[in-house]
């Protein structure tokens, strides 16, 4: 039987300002099946942001629910989305997003040291992980020293620190040549298949669509097509 | 890795950094150099008291008609267990001449080992079989020197020392005044005794051997008054406390603004990271993670100000003592390391204070917001 690991029910996202409401999101209904590639397109100001940001425990819903391996979070504390985040969660965003400050090695090894992984074990799975991207020459340098697609590799890499479910992916090729991109691309979809990650990726671009199990399109807060 | 993120961060912005360190470092160098000069002060005054902590003063009670203390008062005091020595001291006023010179002047009767052990001789020695003492003042004033002839009331008595000046006392005041042997003072006087000096072996004991003198000799009439010279040595002390207390304050406003300049710095700093935090709450930092990191960057600064100011204030207090008080001795001795490390705490203390609201700031941060901030 096929298990779902993110699941929306009616889910409404309204931001509030002085002046206007923005309804972000109208009633989503979704089922994301675990080890799904989920590919998600619309034009800008469709509402895959949020959606995204939603299933990325970083926002509540206004109203519905939003389940994350059976878990509501509606009621969950700062704390405790916080934590939700950590463990199942890895995201990967057009900016890369690294910590300047840090070496690849260790902005890989910060989700694990921020979920307080030993000092022996942190070390393993870096060098796995970086090894998996095919980054390990790059271990000691920062991030500024580094191309942009590399960079998108060490994010990856930090993504997946805590074996997350869920992979979070908006626009990850936003910034990269197409050849490049599609590289990242191919990298998100072998960690799919061989680790049985599930993956969320927001793009625009529809040469991607070849790689989801699945392609949802939002306009208005609403999904008006499933491919 | 925290520290060592809160580290780096810092040396990203150098120059800021160092600024802010700069601020710290001159406020803990303020109080620090400022509070080693409070305490050199202090222990410049203190030590012309140093010998006296442990002294009771026992007067004849004026005011009840006593003029004298009695021989078996005198008994009863040296009776007393914690007393380490009882010395009685007679004095009178005596015309002194020298040459064409005439004066009056104190006359006391003590003996040699009390003269060696609480005043310092300038010229010649004690022996009071031979000859009598006189203060630094008198001599001056009769032109008196070692072997000088003088007469007390027409007894002729050689002078065969002179004492350095003392300074103010509270007891016995040899600076304008004539020592000499008891038999010698029979001679000129029949004054009685008019003060026991009363050293007590230990400090904790100066109250309890007070109320015992008290207890035996004031049983029925008040007889004796005691007097303890702990009391004057702890008021000057205490004054020399608010004064210091003063001063620091006065310096710590100097830290006040270093306190601001690193609220500042970390301000700066927040609002930069905005997008950092962001991401950093994204992949699972708590809220106290976040506010961790400031705090850490804040202490850090605060560290590194501090010590190196603790060290200069060493100099700095060096520097002001010898320019104030010409001797820089005060400042190597237990109670100035304490304003050192006074000053590393307050220092310290401001730079996490002042992170305290940054910190807030940034861990207030919502995640999303933060992640959309360019």
């Amino acid at each position: 039987m096929r298990e779902v690991i993110v699941e929306l029910k009616k889910v409404w996202k309204v931001f509030k300002t002085k002046y206007y409401e923005i309804h972000a999101l109208r009633g989503i209904d979704l089922q994301i099946e675990k080890g799904e590639f989920l590919i998600v397109m619309g034009p800008s100001g469709s509402g895959k942001s949020t959606l995204l940001h939603l299933i990325g425990c970083l926002d509540k819903p206004t109203s519905g629910e939003v389940l994350i391996d059976g878990i509501s979070t509606s009621k969950l504390s700062d704390s405790e989305l916080t934590n939700l985040r950590r463990d199942k969660i890895g995201f990967i965003f057009q900016q890369y997003n690294l910590i300047p400050t840090l070496t690849v090695f260790e902005n890989v090894e910060l989700p694990m040291v921020l979920k307080g992984v030993s000092r022996d074990e942190r070390k393993k799975r870096v060098s796995i992980l970086l090894e998996m991207l095919g980054i390990k020459d790059t271990a000691q340098r920062r991030p500024n020293e580094l191309s942009g697609g590399q960079q998108q590799r060490v994010a990856i890499a930090r993504a997946l620190a805590n074996d997350p479910k869920i992979l979070l992916c908006d626009e990850p090729t936003g910034n990269l040549d197409s050849r490049t991109g599609e590289q990242i691309i191919q990298k998100i979809k072998e960690l799919n298949k061989k680790e049985n990650v599930t993956v969320v990726l927001v793009t625009h671009n529809p040469s991607f669509k070849v790689f989801g199990d699945r392609v949802i399109y939002l306009r208005d807060g609403q999904i008006v097509d499933v491919t | 890795m925290l520290l060592e993120l809160a580290r780096r961060n810092l040396e990203r912005i150098k120059v800021r950094s160092i600024l802010a360190i700069v601020g710290i470092l001159i406020g803990v160098m303020a109080i620090g150099s400022i509070g080693i000069f409070g305490e050199s002060l202090k222990a410049a005054v203190m030590k012309n008291f140093k010998d006296v902590v442990n002294q009771l003063n026992v007067y004849p009670n004026f005011q009840e008609g006593y003029t004298y203390i009695e021989q078996r008062d005198l008994r009863s005091i040296e009776k007393i267990e914690l007393v380490e020595s009882v010395t009685p001291i007679r004095s009178d006023s005596s015309l002194i001449v020298y040459r064409e010179k005439k004066t009056y002047a104190t006359v006391y009767a003590l003996n040699d080992d009390f003269l060696k052990k609480n005043f310092k001789v300038e010229k010649g020695d004690i022996n009071l079989k031979n000859g009598c003492v006189v203060g630094k003042l008198l001599a001056d004033h009769l032109s008196l020197k070692v072997g000088s002839k003088i007469y007390l009331d027409n007894n002729e008595c050689r002078v065969s020392a002179i004492l350095e000046n003392t300074g103010a006392r509270f007891d016995i005041n040899p600076n304008f005044a004539v020592i000499v042997s008891e038999d010698y003072f029979e001679k000129i006087s029949n004054a009685r005794i008019n003060l026991v000096v009363v050293k007590v072996k230990s400090l904790e004991n100066v109250e309890e051997v007070k109320s015992t003198i008290e207890k035996t000799i004031n049983r029925k009439d008040e007889r004796v008054v005691v007097f303890e010279l702990k009391i004057i040595v702890e008021r000057i002390s205490e004054a020399f406390n608010q004064i210091n207390l003063f001063l620091i304050a006065i310096a710590s406003v100097s830290l006040l603004v270093a306190g601001v300049s690193i609220l500042n710095v970390m301000l700066i700093s927040t609002i930069e990271r905005t997008k950092e935090i962001g991401v950093m709450r994204a992949i699972g930092a708590q809220r106290s993670t976040v506010m961790k990191i400031f705090l850490m960057e804040a202490m850090v600064l605060g560290l590194i100000g501090s010590t190196i100011g603790a060290i200069l204030s060493i100099f700095g207090g060096i520097l002001i003592d010898y320019a104030l008080l010409k001797d820089f001795s005060y400042v190597f001795q237990l109670s100035t390391i304490f304003y050192v490390f006074l000053g590393i705490l307050i220092g310290v203390t401001t730079s996490l204070l002042s992170g305290l609201y940054p910190a807030w700031k940034a861990s207030k941060l919502e995640p999303i917001e933060a992640l959309r901030y360019e």
